[in-house]
């Protein structure tokens, strides 16, 4: 950045010459980039890793190899802590795709016009940007005793006391999760879809396949790649949710998010790193399943034309 | 799940637009679903913005209506220091997110295994905000052992925000005519020359759109910040703490998040204009 500006302001004097045809050229950007990259991104992933193998003892940590830290993560209460977030993880996963998948498909294939498709795009990008703890907070006004909908059906008379199942349960953490979580899962499907050839779709019509052939044979197939990232990128935010459980479960629904909050807390970063190590594990595990079970069906390299695309 | 009549008919039917659809029902089906999830993301946001304006913000009813919140909001500054810290941070996230994927996008093309690249460069938005604010925190604490704060914030935002700023300057560095770089260099033009008078004004739209993407998504990040604050404090983070531990300062943070939402969205209705109306001329 720096030798850009000075370039700038000197662009015409012989001896820079040669150092700004450097800079305007940018082949050595990718390198330094890299190395910076790597001490961003790789190397404190590396460090998660080998901290999760450390241990603590009264607020420190032990820099001594021991396998305590994973073996506590089975123990009685965080047993079911995993448990029970894996198991929320997978639902909302399942009804977003449910939901995502068919949303995709009419979007990228429905004759929607091109400006129903910009709008449609924007308005799922558009969450990404909004502080996610105002717009989880307001929900306790709509869902809660006094909220909303009780409220609303109070008065038309159709319940004579509040509903108090729609917040602080599991259900109201589902559904924030499936809101919240809906474009990581509409966006991939969409790109994928999008880029399938129409002539491929009419042929398999044309060579007298059924509608649902045509879906489960030819769509669903290729787009399989956004299918998978939109799996991934949405079980990885469920499964590591930290704002919703904590704002519509209020302390009744213990997820992965509250023991590491505990943890980081009570400086017991080993566990810290052993439970972050442990959603990207999972992740990565699902990722090959994934793949290898969807192996026949399409070329997995695909998927990199996709995010090229 | 709905038995349909007759199917083999209907390709053969005019206004069958759907060659992998039995059922007429179904992309409505398809589409309603969507669009009410949609309702969903929008609903709150727009009930969040009336109830700031009411007398009891966590009752059902937003009547009668008052201002006495955002007086109550001017009134308390403890959201100003925050505030500031966000802005900052979120500024120079923008800055930095444009500049270096501006740098990066419009070498990637270029080089011989772009592939690779990319998905390192695309990692961060497959690692959970949460492992990857650990392990940021892990690395700079414990390892590094750098004071949290400011500069920890700003590099874990980076991490954040680059990727998406990345794949904004690939639309277009990706379609870029290097013809016109070659033409220039042949009339005698300097390199940089060339990258500032030809390559800029085009890719232009890009940075700008990286720019601000960074900085929104720096502006309302949460999770990484959580671990990487020290002992600052950004608006997020600030609302979170609020809105969790004290319920009476819930209706002052929804006055504070309405006015945030209403610059934060046509700073994204500028952001889309831009990708769309201009990106996608051709």
């Amino acid at each position: 950045m720096m030798m850009t500006v000075n370039s700038l302001s000197i662009p015409a004097h012989p001896a820079n010459r040669s150092f700004s045809r450097f800079v305007a050229n940018g082949d050595w950007v990718i390198p330094v980039f890299l190395v910076v990259w790597f001490a961003l991104v790789v190397v404190p992933l590396v460090v998660l890793f080998a901290f999760s193998f450390f241990d603590t003892k009264s607020y420190m940590t032990i820099y001594e190899p021991s396998l305590n830290t994973w073996m506590s993560l089975l123990e009685s209460g965080r047993l079911g802590v995993t448990l029970r977030s894996l198991r929320i993880a997978l639902t909302v996963t399942l009804i977003d795709l449910v939901i995502a998948f068919p949303f995709a498909l009419w979007l990228a294939k429905g004759r929607t016009s091109k400006s129903t498709r910009a709008i449609v795009i924007a308005l799922l990008t558009i969450p990404f940007f909004l502080d996610i703890s105002s717009r989880t907070i307001i929900w306790r006004a709509i869902l809660g005793e006094n909220g909303a909908i009780n409220s609303l059906l109070k008065s038309l008379g159709l319940i004579d006391a509040p509903l108090n199942w729609m917040l602080y349960t599991e259900w109201s953490v589902h559904f924030g999760m499936v809101i919240a979580s809906f474009p990581t899962m509409v966006l991939p499907i969409y790109l994928a879809i999008s880029i399938i050839d129409d002539a491929l779709i009419e042929a398999s019509g044309d060579l007298g396949a059924s509608p649902a052939q045509t879906l489960f044979r030819v769509i669903v197939p290729l787009a399989l790649p956004g299918v998978i990232a939109g799996v991934l990128l949405t079980l990885g935010f469920a499964l590591a949710a930290w704002i919703e459980p904590s704002m519509l479960g209020g302390g009744f629904v213990n997820l992965l998010s509250n023991s590491v909050e505990s943890a980081f807390t009570a400086l017991r970063y080993p566990v810290v790193a052993a439970l972050s190590t442990f959603v990207i594990v999972l992740l990565v595990a699902l990722l090959f399943i994934l793949l290898l079970l969807t192996r026949r069906f399409s070329d997995v390299l695909s998927a990199f034309r996709v995010l090229k695309n | 799940m709905m038995q349909t009549p007759a199917p083999e008919q209907q390709p053969d039917r005019p206004g069958t637009a759907h060659p992998w659809s039995y059922w007429q029902g179904w992309p409505s089906l398809a589409k309603w679903g969507g669009v009410v999830l949609l309702f969903l993301i929008y609903f709150p946001l727009f009930w969040l913005a009336l109830m700031s304006f009411s007398e009891h913000p966590l009752s059902g009813i937003p009547l009668p209506f008052t201002l006495k919140h955002y007086a109550a909001l001017f009134d308390d500054t403890r959201w100003l220091k925050p505030f500031g810290a966000s802005l900052s941070i979120a500024l120079l996230v923008g800055a930095i997110s444009a500049v270096v994927a501006t740098g990066v996008g419009r070498v990637l093309p270029k080089t011989g295994s772009p592939g690779r690249v990319l998905v390192l460069c695309l990692l961060p938005l497959f690692v959970p905000g949460m492992s990857m604010g650990a392990a940021l925190f892990i690395f700079l604490r414990s390892v590094l052992g750098v004071k949290l704060g400011f500069g920890s914030i700003l590099a874990g935002h980076f991490v954040w925000a680059f990727p998406f700023a990345l794949l904004i300057v690939l639309v277009l560095t990706t379609r870029f005519d290097h013809r016109l770089v070659e033409a220039s260099s042949d009339l005698g033009a300097s390199s940089w020359q060339t990258f500032w008078r030809i390559e800029f004004p085009l890719l232009r739209p890009a940075i700008i759109g990286a720019g601000l993407f960074g900085f929104l998504l720096s502006f309302n990040e949460i999770l990484r910040t959580i671990f990487l604050r020290g002992t600052e404090t950004t608006m997020p983070v600030y609302n979170w703490t609020m809105a969790a531990s004290q319920q009476s300062q819930v209706p002052i943070i929804f006055a504070l998040a309405t006015i945030l939402l209403a610059v934060t969205l046509p700073l994204l209705g500028g952001a889309f204009w831009l990708l769309y109306a201009r990106m996608d001329k051709d």
